[in-house]
């Protein structure tokens, strides 16, 4: 089934190597502090000095243990956390230190899809009030005008639009997820960052989504960041590479050099634990 | 689903029951501070299809009471002309639902009068305390239960959601209100309070304290539901649009605590209800000459009303109706917040 | 033992924010306690000066607090207007006669309530126990109020039972033997109204725990092992759904004081229910303040007795506390 996501990907790598970094992160650092009862502070170092850069039109694969500090990493990116330390440079500005009201421009640009699609959809509202909402949120549209979107957002990501009225819950998994794309796609950002978003569904459902994110990276010109604990996933769908042990990167660069050869021990040991009919198949493609 | 059935009838009962005691002036045949001194302590009539004379009458009658031969206080009935029930027949005047002007009433008895539980020492028709004692006791209920959810609301989602040092202060003052014995703070706050004032008054300033006392254990369970709904991911997600904190709490959290708040809406008017009843019928609550269900019993704490006057009971049953409909609300919703739950992790969808 | 260490110093901090709240209360309410005194023409003035002074009202209020707090400790409660002795032994007079009603009930009760869940768990939804559960609901639906004053006028109209009070006229003159009967006559009624009022909520809570419990593979396993159904209830079963069932252990001891108000006050049971009632008519400002102090302590000490019997009885949350 991976092979029929990695065929597309060649194409969208060729673009956008001699632009402008979309996202530079600078040793970015995030402790959580905790006073316990008896007053010891506990702390908790998530992330310890994490550092790389993205361009446009590419997808990062950031691959880890649960633990090792992907989800911080996602929420700092994201704006819903602020790092200890570090720079994040959002196409040339730092919006670490932006103050409240300049980071809620820079927000919707760059959106987090997560991994419970049941989750992260208000069981309570519709399919439409659920999409128009960050449209609600940003700008002044008409009744008309967000009903009109709605529609083209559904078809974009391949839903019907005679859903519009259901609660999600009517919505298998699959359909879910893609609403969840549509929502993240409704105010135009650069930057999608996919925080475990293949992780909770079936394997022939995984392709598909997989499929759809690509056709829009090609389409739209997306910018990934993919997280996840599966290394054969992200093989396949990842131009970058970047391998991240208790809050650190041990291991980044071109997705493939990395997978041929993988020279930390955490690199090997995800590798290790890939099935072996997976890893064949880069083999048989060459072929 | 049969679940929201269940909760529907329950809801139906419950409004019916509430509709009448609203609508009292029409349901009620008489006023109810209009006083008979002739007739004290009257037991309640009885109707009857058959008449002395063993003839079949198709409207329901009544015979009118006379004292008894050689007493002072026994009543027998006077069988020499039965007086027919009748209904939607025109009395005294009354505002229906406090503001239209009426005339008309369910029954009465034309040119007599048709006591159906007996009269009390002043000659006042029970039958008629009882449905406007209702209005006083019930709405002081409802009133004091939205008091409290209110407050409730307000504490526990401010605790909730902002946490840190206001969640700390809050929750330990509401411990402080939980440890302290529900009735026994009702009456210490009651009695810090001036003891004579007029029925308006009194009303208000107790079930300003019925509401005031109560609010911690609905602040908790708010607070519990703020919680958890805080870091929902579709809470997160709107953060990520650029919603404000006020848009959160509207929009996304506030509407998961309804269930919580119906669940203890069905739970504290009864109680409510019951303490008004207790604070009235002890003399702490609504006075004279305004009925209440509490103070249409107050006259049991004598002992002569006790031997003699059987029928000054009946309103303590009054209750349990309500308190039946209640409880299967109470216990309809609860399985309907059980019914009500998106399926976790898709399994098997082949989209 | 760090969690037991921990629940009492929550308790104490519990009665120490209820003491602060009471204090309050005494301080700011309107009307001084010495211009009562004052009106009283048996108390002179050099006693309200001495008296003054000792209480120390000139002092700032924190200062007042402690003093106060000392006071109380001591037994020293203030001083009731309306009966004109100090409060604490009125207060200690009535509690025993409260207690004593309440305790039997309780009791009582709970000696029903474990029979009767424990025979209706096991057989849940067949007829005895729906008509069980129909028969707590129909209890549970009656007022307190409806049942105490039901039970007046049943006593009245068979005349078989004392309409009130704790002692006959001529109590003093009967033989020991007669007097206990004469007191057992007396609680027969107000008894059964407190066990009837208590009982359909925790039949309710018995039978859920039990039927839980029941349910459990652990018993079916034991049952395979051939271990008789009686010891199998009682000694495997019940200890097991224990744990909810000592949380409201601890709240009935908890309102042993506070629970029987208006059922003392209808039975005109010479206990604390009255005395509150008639304290707030006299504005007597001490006795009110005295026993919701006093009741307030009951109740937190029956829930710190809960926490102590839980951790005693039940391992998880031995095990819980010091994993942390």
């Amino acid at each position: 089934m991976w092979f029929l996501v990695s065929s597309m990907k060649v194409e969208a790598s060729a673009c956008g190597q001699n632009m402008q970094p979309l996202l530079k992160v600078e040793n970015l650092v995030k402790r959580y502090a905790r006073r316990s009862l008896a007053g010891a502070r506990e702390e908790l170092l998530a992330l310890d000095g994490v550092s790389f850069t993205i361009f446009p039109g590419t997808t990062l694969a950031v691959v880890g243990e649960s633990g090792s500090g992907k989800s911080t990493l996602a929420a700092c990116l994201a704006c819903l956390e602020s790092p200890t330390t570090g720079n994040i440079w959002f196409e040339g500005k730092d919006i670490v230190k932006l103050e409240e009201r300049a980071r809620r421009q820079v927000r919707p640009k760059i959106q987090l899809i997560f991994q419970d699609p049941a989750s992260s959809l208000n069981p309570r509202w519709s399919v439409l009030d659920i999409l128009i909402e960050p449209l609600i949120l940003k700008s002044k549209f008409t009744r008309e005008e967000m009903n009109r979107r709605a529609s083209s957002l559904l078809e974009r990501v391949g839903l019907s639009p005679d859903i519009v009225e259901r609660p999600p819950s009517e919505l298998s998994g699959g359909q879910r997820q893609r609403l969840a794309i549509a929502r993240a796609l409704a105010l135009e950002p650069k930057l999608l960052i996919l925080d475990e978003a293949l992780s909770a569904l079936d394997c022939s459902v995984q392709a598909q989504i997989a499929n759809l994110l690509m056709d829009l990276q090609s389409s739209l010109g997306m910018t990934y960041l993919f997280i996840t604990h599966d290394l054969a996933m992200a093989g396949h769908l990842a131009d970058d590479l970047a391998v991240m042990n208790r809050g650190r990167i041990v291991e980044q660069g071109p997705a493939e050099e990395i997978l041929k050869q993988p020279r930390h021990e955490t690199t090997r040991q995800l590798l290790a634990a890939v099935p072996r009919m997976i890893r064949a198949l880069p083999e048989l493609e060459q072929q | 689903m049969r679940v929201r059935r269940t909760f529907v009838k329950w809801l139906v009962a419950l409004g019916i029951l509430h509709g009448i005691v609203l609508c009292a002036g029409f349901f009620a045949p008489y006023d109810p501070v209009e006083q008979d001194r002739k007739s004290p302590y009257l037991s309640p009539m009885r109707v009857h299809l058959m008449d002395v004379h063993g003839h079949f009458h198709v409207r329901p009658f009544v015979y009118s009471l006379r004292l008894r031969e050689g007493s002072f206080d026994q009543y027998e009935e006077d069988p020499t002309e039965p007086h027919p029930v009748k209904f939607f027949l025109s009395g005294a005047r009354y505002q229906l639902l406090g503001f239209l002007p009426c005339r008309m009433h369910f029954f009465g008895a034309g040119n007599t009068r048709i006591y159906l539980l007996g009269t009390d020492a002043y000659g006042r028709d029970q039958f008629s305390r009882l449905l406007f004692g209702g209005q006083v006791s019930l709405f002081a209920g409802l009133l004091g239960t939205g008091i409290t959810l209110l407050m409730g609301l307000s504490i526990g989602a401010v605790a909730g959601y902002y946490g840190g040092w206001s969640d700390n202060l809050l929750m330990r003052v509401a411990e402080l209100f939980l440890a302290l014995p529900w009735l026994y703070l009702l009456f210490a706050l009651r009695a810090f309070l001036p003891l004579a004032v007029s029925p308006l008054e009194a009303f208000f300033l107790i079930v300003a304290v019925i509401g005031a006392v109560g609010w911690a254990r609905p602040a908790r369970l708010v607070r519990g539901v703020v919680l958890s709904a805080k870091e929902r991911d579709f809470v997160r997600a709107a953060r990520g649009f650029g919603a404000s904190n006020g848009y959160l709490l509207r929009r996304h959290i506030l509407p998961e605590t309804s269930s919580v708040l119906l669940t203890q809406a069905a739970i504290l008017i009864p109680q409510y209800v019951l303490a008004e009843m207790t604070l009235s019928f002890l003399g702490l609550g609504v006075p004279e000459p305004v009925p209440s269900w509490g103070n249409l019993l107050s006259s049991l704490q004598q002992y002569s009303v006790l031997v003699s006057y059987w029928w000054m009971y009946l309103p303590a049953l009054i209750m349990v109706p309500f308190f039946l409909g209640y409880l299967g609300l109470a216990s309809s919703l609860q399985e309907r917040e059980e019914a009500y739950k998106i399926p976790r992790s898709s399994l098997g969808s082949l989209t | 033992m760090r969690y037991l260490l921990g629940r009492l110093s929550h308790a104490l901090f519990l009665l120490a924010g209820v003491s602060i709240l009471a204090f309050l209360f005494t301080a700011l309410a309107p009307g001084n306690y010495f211009d009562e005194m004052r009106i009283s023409p048996q108390i002179g003035a050099e006693t309200i000066a001495a008296r003054r002074a000792q209480y120390g009202f000139d002092k700032p209020l924190p200062v007042r607090y402690v003093s106060w707090l000392s006071s109380v400790i001591h037994g020293e409660m203030g001083f009731s207007f309306a009966y004109n002795v100090p409060v604490a032994p009125l207060l200690l007079v009535r509690a025993r006669n409260t207690l004593l009603l309440t305790i039997t009930a309780t009791l009582l009760a709970w000696a029903i309530a474990l029979l009767l869940g424990v025979w209706s768990a096991e057989r849940v939804g067949r007829m005895p126990d729906r008509l069980l559960s129909w028969g707590t609901a129909a209890l549970l639906v009656i007022p307190d109020l409806a049942l105490a004053l039901g039970l007046l006028v049943f006593a009245v109209r068979s005349g078989w039972f004392p309409t009130g009070g704790m002692a006959s006229v001529d109590f003093e003159t009967l033989s020991p033997l007669n007097k206990l009967r004469d007191l057992a006559l007396h609680m027969i009624l107000p008894v059964t109204a407190l066990v009837l009022s208590s009982l359909p909520l925790l039949v309710r809570h018995v039978r859920a725990a039990v039927a839980d419990v029941l349910n459990a593979p652990f018993l079916l396993a034991a049952l395979g092992h051939g271990i008789p159904r009686r010891t199998l209830l009682y000694r495997y079963a019940l200890p097991a759904a224990a744990n909810p069932l000592i949380s409201l252990f601890g709240f009935s001891i908890g309102v042993l004081l506070s629970g029987s108000l208006l059922i003392e006050v209808v039975m005109s049971w010479p206990g604390l229910g009255p005395l509150l009632l008639e304290a707030i008519l006299a504005r007597d400002l001490y006795v009110v303040v005295g026993e919701v102090l006093f009741s307030t302590l009951f109740l937190v000490g029956g829930n710190l007795l809960a926490d102590f019997l839980l951790y005693w009885a039940d391992p998880r949350i031995r095990t819980e506390s010091s994993a942390r």
